[in-house]
């Protein structure tokens, strides 16, 4: 599969390792097939580029590299239509925003993987996180939810 | 909009398969329960929009926009993995 997109030019995308996201993305709900691509430059840093659309893509890295205490909890019913039953089975990334010069992790809405399925899902975390994590060097710790 | 009384343990169904029912009521407060299969998602309205919000801001994001990214990354920990994606 071949898509010309607006970021990385002309990428071919095995059909096998496409994503599907069942529901799409809150938002984004047309766009329901994505490749998840290696940054470049970056090693921690992942692409979800919509096959549909080759304007669409979002930035994702791994959470637990930027926010090492962040444990994130899903209802299991969320993660249901992904036919995951524990959270090891699945790749967890979170999306990557920028607020002014300063990036930004959505923490309360990750993205679930099954990357055996090649399902996906971004889902609602239980408890007090933020959609807005800002990165700076200091880290500033999690607020500890209820 | 359709609108509908009901009272405590009462419910109403949408489409054959999804039932909400009032489990209490407390001053302005109502909890309800609801009851949909698991590829409906169900969400409260103002944590979907803002999620809605947010991944339209993150859209605009352009590869030259994370270059330091890096720099706030420790090393691989838990049990969380790198993305693994071909490499261009």
């Amino acid at each position: 599969m071949r898509i010309n997109t607006t970021r990385f030019g002309r990428i071919d995308v095995e059909s096998g390792d496409v994503l599907h996201f069942p529901s799409g993305l809150p938002g984004l709900e047309d766009c329901r097939d994505w490749a998840l691509l290696a940054d470049s430059t970056n090693d921690a840093l992942g692409w979800l580029q919509s096959t549909t659309r080759g304007d669409i893509a979002l930035a994702v890295v791994s959470p637990r590299r930027f926010v090492p205490d962040y444990q994130v909890r899903i209802p299991r019913s969320e993660l249901t239509p992904l036919s995951i039953t524990d959270i090891r089975q699945a790749q967890v990334v979170v999306v990557v925003a920028r607020n002014g010069k300063t990036l930004t992790l959505n923490l309360k809405a990750p993205i679930v993987i099954n990357l055996e399925a090649r399902t996906g899902r971004q889902v609602v975390a239980s408890g007090e996180l933020p959609l807005q994590y800002e990165l700076t060097q200091e880290r500033p710790p999690l607020k500890k939810s209820a | 909009m359709l609108v509908l009384s009901r009272q405590r343990d009462e419910s109403i169904m949408i489409g054959d398969n999804i039932v909400v029912t009032i489990v209490d009521i407390r001053g302005d407060k109502v909890r309800l329960g609801i009851n949909a299969p698991s590829e409906v998602p169900v969400h409260r309205q103002e944590v979907y929009e803002a999620i809605q919000r947010e991944n339209l801001r993150a859209v605009r994001l352009e590869p030259g926009d994370t270059r330091d990214i890096g720099r706030f990354a420790g090393r691989t920990g838990g049990q969380d993995r790198p993305p693994e994606a071909p490499r261009r």
